[in-house]
Protein backbone atom coordinates (compact mmCIF):
# COMPACT_ATOMS: atom_id res chain seq x y z
CA UNK A 1 0.00 0.00 0.00
CA UNK A 2 2.39 2.65 1.27
CA UNK A 3 0.50 5.87 0.81
CA UNK A 4 0.68 9.14 2.66
CA UNK A 5 -2.11 10.61 4.77
CA UNK A 6 -2.68 13.28 2.11
CA UNK A 7 -3.09 10.60 -0.57
CA UNK A 8 -5.46 8.66 1.66
CA UNK A 9 -7.58 11.79 2.23
CA UNK A 10 -7.64 12.49 -1.49
CA UNK A 11 -8.89 8.99 -2.20
CA UNK A 12 -11.49 9.31 0.55
CA UNK A 13 -12.74 12.59 -0.90
CA UNK A 14 -12.99 10.86 -4.25
CA UNK A 15 -15.01 8.00 -2.73
CA UNK A 16 -17.39 10.46 -1.06
CA UNK A 17 -18.41 12.25 -4.28
CA UNK A 18 -22.15 12.91 -4.21
CA UNK A 19 -22.49 12.99 -0.42
CA UNK A 20 -23.76 16.01 1.49
CA UNK A 21 -20.82 18.47 1.71
CA UNK A 22 -21.19 18.49 5.49
CA UNK A 23 -20.70 14.71 5.57
CA UNK A 24 -17.63 15.02 3.36
CA UNK A 25 -16.08 17.59 5.69
CA UNK A 26 -16.95 15.49 8.75
CA UNK A 27 -15.38 12.41 7.22
CA UNK A 28 -12.22 14.20 6.11
CA UNK A 29 -11.63 15.91 9.43
CA UNK A 30 -12.41 12.75 11.48
CA UNK A 31 -10.05 10.75 9.28
CA UNK A 32 -7.25 13.28 9.21
CA UNK A 33 -7.38 13.65 12.95
CA UNK A 34 -7.46 9.89 13.55
CA UNK A 35 -4.66 9.02 11.14
CA UNK A 36 -2.36 11.71 12.54
CA UNK A 37 -2.99 10.73 16.14
CA UNK A 38 -2.79 7.00 15.46
CA UNK A 39 0.40 7.38 13.42
CA UNK A 40 2.05 9.37 16.21
CA UNK A 41 0.92 6.68 18.69
CA UNK A 42 2.22 3.83 16.54
CA UNK A 43 5.60 5.51 16.04
CA UNK A 44 5.92 6.13 19.77
CA UNK A 45 5.06 2.50 20.59
CA UNK A 46 7.57 1.14 18.12
CA UNK A 47 10.31 3.66 17.28
CA UNK A 48 12.09 1.28 14.92
CA UNK A 49 9.13 1.17 12.54
CA UNK A 50 9.41 3.36 9.43
CA UNK A 51 6.69 5.98 9.04
CA UNK A 52 5.31 4.32 5.90
CA UNK A 53 5.02 0.92 7.60
CA UNK A 54 3.49 2.43 10.71
CA UNK A 55 0.91 4.21 8.57
CA UNK A 56 0.12 0.97 6.75
CA UNK A 57 -0.69 -0.64 10.08
CA UNK A 58 -2.85 2.30 11.09
CA UNK A 59 -4.77 2.21 7.80
CA UNK A 60 -5.38 -1.54 8.02
CA UNK A 61 -7.13 -0.93 11.34
CA UNK A 62 -8.92 2.21 10.14
CA UNK A 63 -10.22 0.70 6.90
CA UNK A 64 -9.73 1.49 3.22
CA UNK A 65 -11.08 4.79 1.84
CA UNK A 66 -13.88 2.83 0.17
CA UNK A 67 -14.87 1.16 3.46
CA UNK A 68 -14.79 4.41 5.41
CA UNK A 69 -16.77 6.24 2.71
CA UNK A 70 -19.34 3.44 2.74
CA UNK A 71 -19.72 3.80 6.51
CA UNK A 72 -20.39 7.56 6.26
CA UNK A 73 -22.73 7.10 3.30
CA UNK A 74 -24.60 4.45 5.23
CA UNK A 75 -25.01 6.61 8.32
CA UNK A 76 -26.04 9.58 6.21
CA UNK A 77 -28.79 7.50 4.63
CA UNK A 78 -30.04 6.17 7.93
CA UNK A 79 -30.07 9.33 10.02
CA UNK A 80 -31.97 12.49 9.37
CA UNK A 81 -29.82 15.51 8.64
CA UNK A 82 -29.09 17.66 11.67
CA UNK A 83 -32.03 19.65 12.95
CA UNK A 84 -34.28 18.47 10.13
CA UNK A 85 -37.47 20.48 10.18
CA UNK A 86 -40.56 18.67 11.44
CA UNK A 87 -42.09 18.88 7.96
CA UNK A 88 -45.16 16.90 8.95
CA UNK A 89 -46.52 19.92 10.83
CA UNK A 90 -47.59 21.63 7.67
CA UNK A 91 -48.15 18.90 5.15
CA UNK A 92 -51.92 19.19 5.39
CA UNK A 93 -54.47 21.61 4.02
CA UNK A 94 -53.43 24.98 2.60
CA UNK A 95 -54.68 26.74 5.72
CA UNK A 96 -52.78 24.63 8.18
CA UNK A 97 -49.75 24.77 5.90
CA UNK A 98 -49.88 28.56 6.09
CA UNK A 99 -50.52 28.89 9.83
CA UNK A 100 -48.62 25.74 10.85
CA UNK A 101 -45.37 27.64 10.49
CA UNK A 102 -45.82 29.05 14.00
CA UNK A 103 -44.92 25.53 15.23
CA UNK A 104 -41.73 25.51 13.19
CA UNK A 105 -38.77 26.30 15.46
CA UNK A 106 -36.70 27.15 12.40
CA UNK A 107 -39.02 29.98 11.40
CA UNK A 108 -38.73 31.51 14.88
CA UNK A 109 -34.97 31.07 14.75
CA UNK A 110 -34.86 32.72 11.34
CA UNK A 111 -36.96 35.61 12.64
CA UNK A 112 -34.49 36.13 15.48
CA UNK A 113 -31.59 35.87 13.03
CA UNK A 114 -33.13 38.59 10.84
CA UNK A 115 -33.21 40.89 13.86
CA UNK A 116 -29.72 40.25 15.25
CA UNK A 117 -28.01 40.10 11.85
CA UNK A 118 -27.91 43.89 11.72
CA UNK A 119 -25.90 44.04 14.94
CA UNK A 120 -23.54 41.23 13.94
CA UNK A 121 -23.28 42.68 10.42
CA UNK A 122 -22.16 46.06 11.71
CA UNK A 123 -19.67 44.44 14.11
CA UNK A 124 -18.20 42.24 11.35
CA UNK A 125 -17.98 45.13 8.90
CA UNK A 126 -16.27 47.41 11.40
CA UNK A 127 -13.83 44.74 12.47
CA UNK A 128 -12.94 43.62 8.95
CA UNK A 129 -12.40 47.14 7.57
CA UNK A 130 -10.38 48.18 10.62
CA UNK A 131 -8.32 45.03 10.39
CA UNK A 132 -7.60 45.28 6.69
CA UNK A 133 -6.77 48.98 6.65
CA UNK A 134 -4.65 48.75 9.78
CA UNK A 135 -2.72 45.77 8.41
CA UNK A 136 -2.18 47.31 4.99
CA UNK A 137 -1.22 50.65 6.53
CA UNK A 138 1.27 49.06 8.88
CA UNK A 139 2.79 46.82 6.21
CA UNK A 140 5.46 49.44 5.50
CA UNK A 141 6.65 48.75 9.04
CA UNK A 142 7.54 45.20 10.01
CA UNK A 143 4.80 45.28 12.70
CA UNK A 144 2.21 45.06 9.89
CA UNK A 145 2.84 41.35 9.38
CA UNK A 146 1.94 40.15 12.91
CA UNK A 147 -1.00 42.57 12.93
CA UNK A 148 -2.23 41.13 9.62
CA UNK A 149 -1.76 37.62 11.00
CA UNK A 150 -3.78 38.35 14.13
CA UNK A 151 -6.59 39.96 12.16
CA UNK A 152 -6.77 37.16 9.59
CA UNK A 153 -6.88 34.60 12.40
CA UNK A 154 -9.65 36.59 14.08
CA UNK A 155 -11.64 36.52 10.81
CA UNK A 156 -11.47 32.74 10.90
CA UNK A 157 -12.68 32.85 14.49
CA UNK A 158 -15.58 35.09 13.54
CA UNK A 159 -16.46 32.74 10.67
CA UNK A 160 -16.71 29.91 13.25
CA UNK A 161 -18.92 32.01 15.54
CA UNK A 162 -21.17 33.03 12.65
CA UNK A 163 -21.34 29.36 11.69
CA UNK A 164 -22.56 28.46 15.20
CA UNK A 165 -25.19 31.24 15.08
CA UNK A 166 -26.43 29.99 11.70
CA UNK A 167 -26.50 26.39 12.90
CA UNK A 168 -28.46 27.35 15.98
CA UNK A 169 -30.94 29.75 14.42
CA UNK A 170 -31.27 28.70 10.79
CA UNK A 171 -30.76 24.96 11.38
CA UNK A 172 -28.21 24.42 8.63
CA UNK A 173 -25.06 22.45 9.33
CA UNK A 174 -21.90 24.52 9.16
CA UNK A 175 -19.10 22.02 9.67
CA UNK A 176 -15.77 23.09 11.03
CA UNK A 177 -12.59 22.31 9.28
CA UNK A 178 -9.24 22.32 11.03
CA UNK A 179 -7.36 25.46 10.11
CA UNK A 180 -4.18 24.18 8.61
CA UNK A 181 -3.71 20.86 6.89
CA UNK A 182 -0.06 20.94 7.86
CA UNK A 183 1.05 21.15 11.44
CA UNK A 184 4.11 22.70 13.03
CA UNK A 185 3.85 25.81 10.87
CA UNK A 186 5.44 28.97 12.23
CA UNK A 187 3.12 31.96 12.38
CA UNK A 188 4.52 33.56 9.23
CA UNK A 189 4.05 30.29 7.35
CA UNK A 190 0.47 30.23 8.64
CA UNK A 191 0.10 33.82 7.46
CA UNK A 192 1.16 32.74 4.00
CA UNK A 193 -1.43 29.95 4.00
CA UNK A 194 -4.08 32.41 5.21
CA UNK A 195 -3.26 35.06 2.60
CA UNK A 196 -3.27 32.50 -0.21
CA UNK A 197 -6.42 30.76 1.05
CA UNK A 198 -9.50 31.39 -1.05
CA UNK A 199 -11.67 30.86 2.02
CA UNK A 200 -9.99 33.69 3.96
CA UNK A 201 -11.07 36.17 1.31
CA UNK A 202 -14.50 34.63 0.95
CA UNK A 203 -14.89 35.15 4.72
CA UNK A 204 -13.77 38.78 4.39
CA UNK A 205 -16.31 39.30 1.59
CA UNK A 206 -19.02 37.70 3.74
CA UNK A 207 -18.20 39.98 6.66
CA UNK A 208 -18.46 43.01 4.37
CA UNK A 209 -21.77 42.12 2.71
CA UNK A 210 -23.26 41.01 6.01
CA UNK A 211 -23.75 44.67 7.00
CA UNK A 212 -26.02 45.74 4.09
CA UNK A 213 -27.77 42.36 4.24
CA UNK A 214 -28.23 42.67 8.00
CA UNK A 215 -29.70 46.15 7.66
CA UNK A 216 -32.04 44.90 4.93
CA UNK A 217 -33.18 41.91 6.99
CA UNK A 218 -33.65 44.04 10.08
CA UNK A 219 -35.64 46.71 8.22
CA UNK A 220 -37.95 44.25 6.48
CA UNK A 221 -38.56 42.37 9.72
CA UNK A 222 -39.14 45.44 11.86
CA UNK A 223 -41.49 47.16 9.40
CA UNK A 224 -43.66 44.07 9.01
CA UNK A 225 -43.49 43.24 12.72
CA UNK A 226 -44.51 46.71 13.87
CA UNK A 227 -47.27 46.88 11.25
CA UNK A 228 -48.73 43.51 12.26
CA UNK A 229 -48.53 44.21 15.99
CA UNK A 230 -50.14 47.61 15.37
CA UNK A 231 -53.02 46.06 13.45
CA UNK A 232 -53.60 43.37 16.07
CA UNK A 233 -53.54 46.00 18.80
CA UNK A 234 -56.03 48.35 17.07
CA UNK A 235 -58.95 47.46 19.41
CA UNK A 236 -56.77 48.38 22.40
CA UNK A 237 -55.87 51.65 20.73
CA UNK A 238 -59.53 52.41 20.08
CA UNK A 239 -61.31 51.19 23.23
CA UNK A 240 -58.68 51.33 25.96
CA UNK A 241 -56.78 54.48 25.02
CA UNK A 242 -59.53 56.04 22.88
CA UNK A 243 -56.93 57.07 20.29
CA UNK A 244 -57.82 57.86 16.65
CA UNK A 245 -55.83 56.42 13.75
CA UNK A 246 -55.52 59.86 12.11
CA UNK A 247 -55.49 63.18 13.89
CA UNK A 248 -55.17 66.58 12.16
CA UNK A 249 -55.93 70.09 13.39
CA UNK A 250 -59.46 69.95 12.04
CA UNK A 251 -60.66 66.40 12.44
CA UNK A 252 -59.89 62.99 13.86
CA UNK A 253 -60.63 59.61 12.29
CA UNK A 254 -61.35 56.57 14.44
CA UNK A 255 -61.27 53.11 13.01
CA UNK A 256 -64.87 52.04 12.31
CA UNK A 257 -66.06 49.28 14.66
CA UNK A 258 -66.93 46.92 11.83
CA UNK A 259 -63.39 47.15 10.44
CA UNK A 260 -61.87 46.13 13.78
CA UNK A 261 -62.06 42.32 13.25
CA UNK A 262 -60.66 42.75 9.74
CA UNK A 263 -57.69 44.75 11.10
CA UNK A 264 -56.94 42.11 13.76
CA UNK A 265 -57.14 39.26 11.24
CA UNK A 266 -54.95 41.19 8.80
CA UNK A 267 -52.39 41.75 11.56
CA UNK A 268 -52.27 38.04 12.42
CA UNK A 269 -52.00 37.09 8.74
CA UNK A 270 -49.24 39.63 8.22
CA UNK A 271 -47.26 38.17 11.12
CA UNK A 272 -47.57 34.65 9.73
CA UNK A 273 -46.52 35.98 6.34
CA UNK A 274 -43.51 37.55 8.00
CA UNK A 275 -42.56 34.17 9.46
CA UNK A 276 -42.72 32.58 6.00
CA UNK A 277 -40.60 35.39 4.63
CA UNK A 278 -38.07 35.03 7.46
CA UNK A 279 -37.76 31.30 6.90
CA UNK A 280 -37.33 31.77 3.17
CA UNK A 281 -34.72 34.49 3.59
CA UNK A 282 -33.05 32.36 6.28
CA UNK A 283 -32.73 29.45 3.85
CA UNK A 284 -31.23 31.66 1.16
CA UNK A 285 -28.87 33.27 3.63
CA UNK A 286 -27.75 29.92 4.99
CA UNK A 287 -26.90 28.82 1.45
CA UNK A 288 -24.87 31.95 0.94
CA UNK A 289 -23.09 31.56 4.27
CA UNK A 290 -22.34 27.92 3.58
CA UNK A 291 -20.87 28.72 0.18
CA UNK A 292 -18.69 31.50 1.57
CA UNK A 293 -17.71 30.24 5.02
CA UNK A 294 -17.32 26.47 4.67
CA UNK A 295 -16.53 25.95 0.99
CA UNK A 296 -13.63 23.74 0.10
CA UNK B 1 -8.34 -4.58 -4.83
CA UNK B 2 -10.65 -7.33 -6.01
CA UNK B 3 -12.72 -9.71 -3.93
CA UNK B 4 -14.20 -13.02 -4.77
CA UNK B 5 -17.98 -13.33 -4.54
CA UNK B 6 -17.69 -15.13 -1.23
CA UNK B 7 -15.57 -12.45 0.33
CA UNK B 8 -18.01 -9.79 -0.85
CA UNK B 9 -20.97 -11.63 0.67
CA UNK B 10 -19.04 -12.08 3.91
CA UNK B 11 -18.20 -8.39 4.01
CA UNK B 12 -21.78 -7.44 3.34
CA UNK B 13 -23.05 -9.74 6.09
CA UNK B 14 -20.50 -8.31 8.52
CA UNK B 15 -21.54 -4.77 7.57
CA UNK B 16 -25.19 -5.53 8.14
CA UNK B 17 -24.43 -6.95 11.56
CA UNK B 18 -22.26 -3.95 12.44
CA UNK B 19 -24.88 -1.35 11.69
CA UNK B 20 -26.49 -2.00 15.06
CA UNK B 21 -23.69 -3.42 17.15
CA UNK B 22 -21.28 -0.54 16.56
CA UNK B 23 -23.73 1.88 18.17
CA UNK B 24 -24.30 -0.50 21.09
CA UNK B 25 -20.57 -0.96 21.67
CA UNK B 26 -19.83 2.77 21.51
CA UNK B 27 -22.61 3.58 23.96
CA UNK B 28 -21.32 0.89 26.33
CA UNK B 29 -17.74 2.18 26.19
CA UNK B 30 -18.80 5.75 26.85
CA UNK B 31 -21.15 4.68 29.62
CA UNK B 32 -18.31 3.07 31.50
CA UNK B 33 -15.83 5.87 30.78
CA UNK B 34 -15.15 8.15 33.72
CA UNK B 35 -14.59 11.18 31.53
CA UNK B 36 -15.32 12.31 27.95
CA UNK B 37 -13.31 10.47 25.29
CA UNK B 38 -12.22 11.43 21.79
CA UNK B 39 -12.47 9.22 18.72
CA UNK B 40 -8.96 7.80 18.71
CA UNK B 41 -9.12 7.01 22.44
CA UNK B 42 -12.31 5.03 21.88
CA UNK B 43 -10.84 3.22 18.87
CA UNK B 44 -7.72 2.40 20.87
CA UNK B 45 -9.86 1.14 23.75
CA UNK B 46 -11.66 -1.25 21.39
CA UNK B 47 -8.46 -2.38 19.67
CA UNK B 48 -7.96 -6.05 20.35
CA UNK B 49 -4.52 -6.13 18.78
CA UNK B 50 -5.70 -8.24 15.88
CA UNK B 51 -6.12 -6.88 12.38
CA UNK B 52 -9.27 -8.92 11.85
CA UNK B 53 -11.66 -6.81 13.91
CA UNK B 54 -15.36 -6.89 13.01
CA UNK B 55 -15.66 -3.09 12.96
CA UNK B 56 -13.02 -0.98 11.25
CA UNK B 57 -12.04 2.07 13.26
CA UNK B 58 -13.03 4.35 10.40
CA UNK B 59 -16.61 3.11 10.69
CA UNK B 60 -16.86 4.24 14.33
CA UNK B 61 -16.72 7.97 13.64
CA UNK B 62 -19.89 8.28 11.55
CA UNK B 63 -21.73 6.26 14.19
CA UNK B 64 -20.47 8.60 16.92
CA UNK B 65 -21.78 11.56 14.94
CA UNK B 66 -25.10 9.85 14.29
CA UNK B 67 -25.50 9.04 18.01
CA UNK B 68 -24.88 12.69 18.79
CA UNK B 69 -27.52 13.80 16.28
CA UNK B 70 -29.90 11.36 17.97
CA UNK B 71 -29.23 12.95 21.35
CA UNK B 72 -27.66 9.82 22.85
CA UNK B 73 -24.23 11.39 23.04
CA UNK B 74 -23.05 14.94 23.41
CA UNK B 75 -19.73 16.32 22.34
CA UNK B 76 -17.57 19.32 22.75
CA UNK B 77 -14.50 20.46 20.90
CA UNK B 78 -11.50 21.17 23.05
CA UNK B 79 -8.10 22.41 21.98
CA UNK B 80 -5.32 19.87 22.26
CA UNK B 81 -1.69 20.51 23.07
CA UNK B 82 -0.30 18.58 20.13
CA UNK B 83 -2.58 19.22 17.18
CA UNK B 84 -5.94 20.45 15.96
CA UNK B 85 -8.86 20.67 18.42
CA UNK B 86 -10.41 17.35 19.41
CA UNK B 87 -14.05 16.34 19.68
CA UNK B 88 -14.74 14.75 23.06
CA UNK B 89 -17.85 12.58 23.39
CA UNK B 90 -19.82 11.71 26.50
CA UNK B 91 -23.07 9.84 27.04
CA UNK B 92 -26.30 11.70 27.85
CA UNK B 93 -29.00 10.52 30.26
CA UNK B 94 -31.18 9.57 27.25
CA UNK B 95 -28.16 7.61 26.04
CA UNK B 96 -27.95 5.71 29.33
CA UNK B 97 -31.65 4.80 29.23
CA UNK B 98 -31.35 3.73 25.61
CA UNK B 99 -28.29 1.63 26.38
CA UNK B 100 -30.15 -0.23 29.12
CA UNK B 101 -32.93 -1.13 26.68
CA UNK B 102 -30.47 -2.00 23.93
CA UNK B 103 -28.58 -4.38 26.21
CA UNK B 104 -31.85 -6.19 26.91
CA UNK B 105 -32.61 -6.39 23.19
CA UNK B 106 -29.07 -7.58 22.53
CA UNK B 107 -29.36 -10.30 25.17
CA UNK B 108 -32.64 -11.51 23.72
CA UNK B 109 -31.17 -11.50 20.20
CA UNK B 110 -28.04 -13.29 21.35
CA UNK B 111 -29.99 -16.04 23.08
CA UNK B 112 -32.28 -16.42 20.10
CA UNK B 113 -29.45 -16.63 17.57
CA UNK B 114 -27.32 -18.95 19.67
CA UNK B 115 -30.11 -21.37 20.37
CA UNK B 116 -31.01 -21.37 16.67
CA UNK B 117 -27.42 -22.06 15.72
CA UNK B 118 -27.24 -24.94 18.15
CA UNK B 119 -30.35 -26.37 16.54
CA UNK B 120 -32.66 -26.12 19.53
CA UNK B 121 -36.26 -25.89 18.58
CA UNK B 122 -38.73 -23.79 20.50
CA UNK B 123 -41.88 -25.80 20.40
Amino acid sequence: MNKSIAEYLLELRHELVGCDPATVLDALSDTEDHLNTALAGAMADNPRLSEADALDGVIVRYGTPAEVAAAYRDTENRTRPALAAPESYYERSAGSRFFGIVYDPRAWGALLYMVISMVTGIVYFTWVTTGLYLSIGLLVLIIGLPVAYLFLMSFRGIALVEGRIIEGLLGVRMPRRSLFSQRDLRWWQQLKVLVRGRRTWATVAYMVIQMPLGILYFTITMVLLVLSVGLVASPIQRYVFDMPIIRTEHYVIFMPDNLMPVAVCAGVALFVLLMHLARGLGRLHAKLARAMLVGK
Amino acid sequence: MTFTDNELTDKKFQKELNSGTAALVLLAVLERAQEPMYGYQIAKHLDTGSEEVPVKQGALYPVLRALEVGGLLESQVEPSVTGPPRRYYQITSTGRDTLRQWIEIWNRTKTFVESSLKGNRHE
